[in-house]
């Protein structure tokens, strides 16, 4: 059988799940301060950023440090629910597919819904941006493109950081800690990207992007130019071995 | 009797332990913290506890929230997983009761956390400010506060694991709870009342007037949320 | 032919002997009655030959294949039902066999025959956790059934149904080795339920294989051991408390 159909059988698992209302709300709770606070934008002559990429850029900080990795984790907590809830899992376990291509196919699906999230928050940002523009009397609205490209941006630097918490929500089999590592692991990336070690610490990816992203538009702050050597190889060798080993722990855990 | 059935049932599932490993982990921030940046905070002006609080209490609070809702997640999803809910039903216990020992137990943890976190907050101004015993008292009193106006979010965190069955769905809300929380502005007081809100609050350096609203707010809203869930056994009876 | 067959096949959990020395022989063909009180090792032993569980030492054949090497080949000759029925709750009772289906390659018209069989047609569209008890049993069979594999591995079948469910249940197996030309090894902890599905007998207590063979060697061994012949349930009682005095004795 071929991993197409295994992933879509994945996806039909994740039915009736109701979390894509539940990204829909994130969204519109990141978005409406940003909204009703419209006027902020308009005094960062300090940072010498325009209104308009400041209203975006603030929002997808909030979104990149807390939020995303807030979802991934919740993500990983449905796909594993649903296969263990009522046994689910034994039944798969009793077919004839292979252990690691369940384990890609799932991976895959928690990051098509991170990618669903970032998505959900693009549109939006597009309505809070409409009605800012209404109230304020200003276009805040950014070309698609840039909108797209900073989406991607976000969602790409996300990846190792999904699969580290894959890796997690497999190894750790007590819900508990496995939730626990991960929010533990969320809340200091704060701190970590004003380290020099911040490539190392997969969890920081995205918000160091978009805060990087930030600079760049800001002319008042000193651009931060991100260096792709050791970022990129260190990012991919992260990410591949937290596959690897998810793949070759997944199962193993119910047998 | 609640609350002793309540400590049998979390055995195994890892709720003690993780408190007890979110309090040590929020405890060394102030402390890491100070040790990389010492030299900015031992020379800005004000007193010890409030420059501490101010540097740390965001990340600390984010901490006790994520650890009250992980754990109010556990706690419930101890009861649905294994369809215990339907034994307990079967049983002559009135399941408010069972919430009300659930909230004992996870209370007893948040000192707990508070307690480790104070002992955190103590070393650093004994260490780097050498202020000794005598801000003991100001610690004490402002941890004290926090654990008055953590109950809300402790009872919120609870109302939401024992309305849904899905653990999932209880985590998801919680943490756009939290999330909204980190959004509202902090000097905000009618915005600041938002149970998941009111954590990252702090004691020193706050006026006597908004710490006394603050604490009428805890206990109005801690009994609105108990009624509440008392209303939600009530009425989901009726459609079960 | 044996199309199942174990030698010296043993599990051991944290020092405790779950399946300790078993060597099984399944013909192909018939249906296999595996019984032994609640306990007694029945269902470790089957989810060691579905891969659901490594065995501590010896092996087992399935069709001709080696058992741990060949796991995926063995599952797709293999419909099973394992302890508690295995299903996503969220989903209908069509949708999860409409997984079972993909995974194995079959046209839908499979799980609507499974349905059809098992009597759950009527429900199909209902939520997979709002099913009752016997519902959920039969959608576990269902889900065993799809395809019509050669070989069938249910695990206490007949638990949770009602007495005309066990009853049709029981003839259902019983005409299953003619129906798809399948070979059904099943476990009970009756014998009186075994006697009227099964051609072969194995009973296990602690682990241990007492007896294996067919019925009429079971009461044939009955007489010479002074055990009362005309009561199956009986013999089979008095054979494992025998095994478990002789346990306790030598423990």
């Amino acid at each position: 059988m071929s991993f197409i159909s295994i992933l879509s059988i994945e996806f039909k698992k994740i039915r009736r799940s109701k979390i894509l209302p539940l990204f829909l709300l994130a969204s519109v709770i990141l978005w409406l301060p940003s909204v009703f606070n419209a006027d902020i934008n308009f005094k960062m002559q300090a940072e010498g950023i325009l209104p308009e990429y400041n209203f975006l850029i603030q929002g997808f900080l909030g979104i990149s440090w807390f939020m995303l990795p807030a979802s991934i984790i919740v993500s990983t907590v449905l796909i594993n629910q649903t296969e263990r809830s009522n046994n689910g899992i034994l039944k798969m376990l009793a077919l004839p597919v292979s252990t690691t291509w369940l384990c890609l196919a799932k991976f895959l699906v928690l990051l098509v819904l991170a990618a669903a999230q970032v998505i959900i928050m693009a549109g939006v940002y597009y309505i809070g941006a409409a009605i800012a523009s209404n109230i304020q009397d200003y276009n805040f609205i950014l070309p698609p493109l840039f909108v797209f490209k900073e989406s991607a941006l976000l969602f790409i630097s996300a990846i190792p950081m999904a699969a580290l918490f894959w890796l997690l929500s497999i190894c750790i089999k007590t819900p508990v800690f496995s939730i626990g590592s991960g929010f533990i692991m969320v809340v200091p990336s704060v701190l970590v990207i004003n380290t020099k070690a911040w490539f190392a610490y997969p969890v920081s990816y995205p918000f160091y992007v978009i805060t990087t992203e930030y600079s760049k538009l800001a002319s008042g702050i000193d651009t931060t130019k991100i260096q792709l050597i050791p970022w990129i190889p260190v990012a991919f060798l992260i990410t591949v071995f937290c596959i690897v080993l998810s793949c070759m722990y997944f199962g193993r855990s119910y047998r | 009797m609640g609350f002793i059935i309540e400590c049998k049932k979390v055995k195994r599932t890892g709720f003690i332990p993780a408190f007890i490993c979110a309090g040590i982990f929020s405890a060394a921030i102030p402390v890491i913290n100070m040790a990389v940046r010492h030299k900015i905070y031992t020379s800005s002006a004000g007193s010890p506890v409030n420059i501490l609080f101010n540097a740390n209490w965001q990340v600390m609070a984010m901490l006790n929230m994520l650890a009250v809702v992980i754990c109010a997640c556990i706690i419930y999803n101890s009861e649905y997983a294994g369809n215990a809910m339907q034994k307990m039903h079967l049983l002559p216990v009135h399941e408010g009761y069972m919430f009300l020992g659930k909230f004992v137990l996870m209370f007893l943890m948040c000192i707990a956390i508070l307690a480790i976190e104070s002992a955190g907050i103590m070393f650093c101004t004994d260490y780097w400010f050498g202020s000794g015993s005598q801000v003991l008292y100001l610690v004490l009193k402002s941890f004290a506060y926090e654990m008055v106006i953590m109950v809300p979010a402790a009872l919120s965190a609870l109302f939401i694991a024992s309305a849904f069955k899905n653990m999932w769905i209880t985590l998801g809300v919680c943490v756009v709870c939290i999330f909204m929380a980190t959004m509202l502005p902090m000097d905000n007081f009618i915005l600041s009342l938002f149970p998941f809100a009111m954590p990252f609050q702090v004691f020193a350096g706050t006026a006597e007037k908004t710490i006394q609203g603050f604490i009428a707010a805890s206990f109005i809203e801690s009994i609105i949320i108990i009624i509440a869930e008392f209303l939600l056994i009530k009425i989901r009876r009726l459609f079960e | 032919m044996n199309i199942i067959e174990t030698r010296n096949l043993t599990k051991v959990y944290a020092g405790f002997k779950a399946v300790s020395g078993l060597s099984l022989h399944v013909p192909k063909g018939s249906v296999y009655g595996f019984l032994g009180p609640n306990g007694a090792g029945k269902s470790t032993t089957m989810k060691m030959l579905l891969g659901l569980t490594r065995p501590t030492s010896g092996s087992f054949v399935v069709d001709g294949m080696e058992g741990t090497e060949n796991r995926i080949e063995i599952l797709k000759k293999t419909g099973s039902f394992i302890e508690a029925p295995a299903f996503y709750g969220n989903l209908t009772g069509e949708e999860n066999l409409d997984i079972v289906c993909k995974i194995l390659g079959l046209p839908k018209s499979a799980a609507d025959e499974a349905m059809e069989i098992t009597g759950i047609a009527q429900y199909k569209k209902r939520l997979a956790k709002k099913y009752s008890l016997g519902m959920k049993q039969r959608l576990g069979l269902a889900s065993a059934l799809v395809g019509r594999p050669p070989i069938l591995i249910l695990d206490e079948p007949t638990n949770g149904l009602d007495p005309s469910g066990i009853h049709e249940t029981r003839a259902l197996i019983r005409s299953l080795p003619q129906r798809f030309n399948c070979t059904v090894f099943v476990s009970s902890h009756m014998l009186s339920e075994i006697e009227l599905m099964a051609d072969n007998i194995g009973i296990l207590n602690h682990g241990r294989l007492l007896f294996e063979g067919t019925l009429e060697e079971l009461k044939r061994n009955a007489a010479l051991n002074g055990y009362p012949e005309d009561r199956l349930e009986d013999i089979f009682l008095a054979m494992v408390g025998e095994d478990n005095l002789q346990h306790k004795g030598g423990v």
